[in-house]
């Protein structure tokens, strides 16, 4: 084989790709969080207006628990979106460490909440009673869908080459950002229900994006 | 001989932009790089059709390069995503079809090579995995003749191909 030039059939090929050759839009990073961005937006007004935002948001100091529950949702949902995001564009060297620390960091939240239910029938009785848990965790996920699509359709655009990995953090990133966003309507800053059920979106989107996702971010 | 960095950036940014000739360019030194960068790490009778699917890929997935960053790691992350799937495929195919095939000698030299510079990514796999992919995937054995050589059994060396091949695709971008 000649060393200096590509193999006929190789070379058959150029033509014709050279023949197919169109501009195209590359694919920053930063358009790729400005959708994310604006899904996450579309989903806040969407539960500003079909649920409603907790009464006394923009009047009054939110209470500690709440602000911490949800802000560190919206850091680990920007951490795995940026992840997202740069897997498009793929790169040996690329490492995507961010959002392994940030869901490290939100895990504090359910453990503490566990830890303290840890009296005779707490657990069963913080979980039994609180009538708003399941509702919680249902929209929190349903309100998900949006980033999820979102992100989905950029991997789809670009070339992951760790379906498995990009799905994962698309699901954390979509439950995290989608329970955020769902928090803005719950009335309810216990920690046992923002530790369990405002966090069970992550785990459920997260499981859902591993295994639904890769099929549809192979390429 | 290849050209740089530099000019293979700047040749894919004009070829995003539309640029044929710059693309044609572009093309033919990818090409080079990747009968290359692939001669040390498939058998030789494969080389032609892996180097023309990263070509396709190259051309499918052309907007996810951003020309602020250097072109080489990106095509070799698509390339070793394109090898690993090469490696899957073929695997599945050849469980199919040649299980009890004798492997030949034709191209020895070249599976040499190719088993050696294959080292270099599959030391990221504990050795169990390594040794059953290089055994089947590039010495071309069988699964039992992987079992015998390896000291394993059938169903680990299954299970180890398996693994082996997922914690690879895990690694295309992380392994340096």
């Amino acid at each position: 084989m000649n060393g200096d030039l590509p193999p006929k059939p190789v070379s058959g090929l150029i033509d014709e790709l050279t023949a197919d050759l169109e501009p195209v839009h590359i694919m920053r990073g930063r358009d790729g969080m400005a959708l994310a961005l604006a899904a996450l937006a579309v989903t806040v007004v969407a539960v500003a207006l079909i649920a409603g935002l907790r009464e006394g948001l923009m009047s009054s100091a939110p209470p500690s628990f709440f602000l911490i529950a949800n802000l560190l949702l919206l850091l680990l949902g920007l951490a795995a979106a940026t992840a997202v995001v740069s897997m498009a564009g793929p790169r040996v060297g690329n490492r995507h460490d961010a959002p392994k620390w940030a869901l490290a960091m939100v895990t504090v939240l359910p453990l503490a909440a566990l830890a303290s239910l840890t009296g005779p029938g707490q657990l069963t009785h913080a979980l039994g009673d609180d009538n708003y848990g399941w509702q919680c965790a249902a929209y929190g996920s349903i309100s998900a869908m949006l980033v999820a699509a979102a992100l989905t359709a950029w991997l789809r655009r670009g070339a992951p080459v760790s379906p498995e990995r990009a799905g994962l953090w698309t699901g954390v990133a979509a439950g995290a950002l989608g329970s955020a966003a769902y928090g803005l309507h719950c009335p309810i800053d216990s920690m046992a229900h923002l530790g369990i059920w405002h966090m069970l979106p992550v785990a459920v989107c997260g499981a859902l994006g591993r295994v639904a996702l890769p099929p549809l971010l192979r390429w | 001989m290849i050209a740089d960095e530099k000019t293979l950036s700047r040749l894919m940014a004009a070829s995003q932009r539309g640029d044929k000739r710059a693309y044609a360019t572009l093309l033919e030194e990818a090409s080079r790089w990747l009968t290359r960068y692939f001669r040390r790490k498939i058998a030789p009778e494969h080389l032609d059709d892996l180097v023309q699917e990263v070509l396709v890929s190259l051309h499918r997935k052309r907007a996810s390069y951003d020309p602020a960053r250097p072109f080489l790691p990106w095509l070799a992350a698509i390339a070793r995503y394109r090898w690993v799937d090469h490696l899957r495929s073929a695997y599945r195919r050849q469980e199919q079809a040649l299980e009890h095939e004798d492997p030949g000698e034709e191209g020895g030299q070249e599976a040499v090579l190719a088993r050696m510079s294959l080292d270099r990514l599959l030391e990221n796999l504990p050795i169990g995995q390594a040794e059953v992919i290089e055994l089947v995937r590039i010495e071309g054995h069988s699964i039992a003749e992987a079992a015998a050589l390896s000291g394993q059994s059938e169903s680990l060396v299954k299970v180890n191909i398996h693994r082996g091949l997922k914690k690879l695709s895990a690694l295309i971008e992380k392994a340096e």
